[in-house]
């Protein structure tokens, strides 16, 4: 793993199909994922993006898929504020634990100082909190991105 | 180098006094944190303990701030001889309002380099507090193996 990089783990109960499922389909991600809809035929080596009204947000292409265990994509996102930066890499690893699923989110390859690094560390714990709602009580958490102010503010702590 | 640390953020549909009540009361701990019993008066300086089911003593410390429902912190070190001579490491819960929601952010600090407790808070603190979120919003905790937690990645 190259640094710096964002591990992110949670434990969700539900079947790792449905997980998967959520990850992959734009109906789905529309609902926990800031609005944002998810869109790719998910061939290894196939583009996929993120948009929000009618806007691409996110864009990179699919590394590596094996339903329904592991799923990495590239991570390139469409704002001028990141410009420049490395297209970096983020892995999905779904482990059936008992009756729970774990999710390891693996956020590497990043600019050391980059936007990216920041935005994600902000925004991955909003994602994840509000899928693993959305899957144990039907209804996602009303969140917005993290602000400018709020990334500030976890590096202030960090 | 980035310090040894480990930082942990979740967002739980919850009040900030609910989120409190599960972090300091005993008998709510038990709930969600593989049966922990948290024990102490939560008083600045006093004996902070997590209590196992069968009523041993797993792992010590000092309560180090209670001011409910904000801010929370204790030092504690876990007692077997696997975690011999580990530093008393810090463990910070801090509760914001986020909207309609609570952000929970949790920072344990001051490990030694190396250690190998910080290896085992990591792999620990998002499967309690993943359960606690889960009990907070559904009404039931999750049902983790503890042997869930030691990953073979």
């Amino acid at each position: 793993m190259s640094k710096p990089e964002f591990v992110y783990t949670t434990y969700i109960e539900t079947t790792t199909e449905k997980l998967w499922h959520a990850l992959m389909s734009g109906d789905f991600t529309e609902r926990y994922w800031f609005g944002h809809r998810v869109a790719s035929d998910w061939k290894p080596g196939s583009a996929y993006r993120f948009t929000k009204q009618g806007e691409t947000t996110i864009e990179g292409n699919v590394l590596g898929i094996d339903p329904p265990k592991r799923l990495v994509y590239t991570w390139n996102p469409c704002s001028p504020e990141t410009k420049g930066e490395r297209v970096s890499r983020v892995t999905f690893d779904l482990e059936p634990r008992g009756k729970v699923i774990k999710l390891t989110v693996t956020h590497d390859n990043l600019d050391p100082a980059g936007v990216t690094l920041r935005n994600i560390s902000g925004g991955w714990p909003m994602v994840l909190a509000s899928l693993k709602s959305l899957l144990e009580t039907g209804h996602a958490l009303k969140l917005d991105p993290p602000t400018r102010a709020d990334e500030e503010n976890i590096h202030a702590q960090a | 180098m980035r310090k040894p640390e480990f930082i942990y953020v979740s967002y739980i549909e919850t009040t900030p006094e609910k989120l409190w009540e599960a972090l300091t009361d005993g008998d709510f701990t038990e709930r969600y944190w593989f049966g922990v019993h948290l024990r102490s008066d939560w008083k600045i300086g006093s004996t902070f303990e997590m209590v196992r089911s069968n009523g041993t003593v797993s792992d010590a410390g000092k309560v180090v701030e209670y001011d409910p429902p904000r801010r929370l912190a204790y030092t504690f070190v876990n007692l077997s001889d696997e975690y011999k001579g580990e530093l008393p490491a810090l463990a910070t819960f801090v509760i914001e309002p986020h909207g309609k929601l609570v952000k929970l952010t949790l920072t344990h600090e001051g490990f030694a380099e190396g250690s190998k407790f910080l290896l085992g808070i990591s792999q620990g603190w998002p499967a309690i507090l993943s359960a606690l979120k889960s009990l907070l919003e559904t009404g039931k905790p999750l049902d983790i193996p503890y042997t869930a937690m030691k990953s073979e990645s």
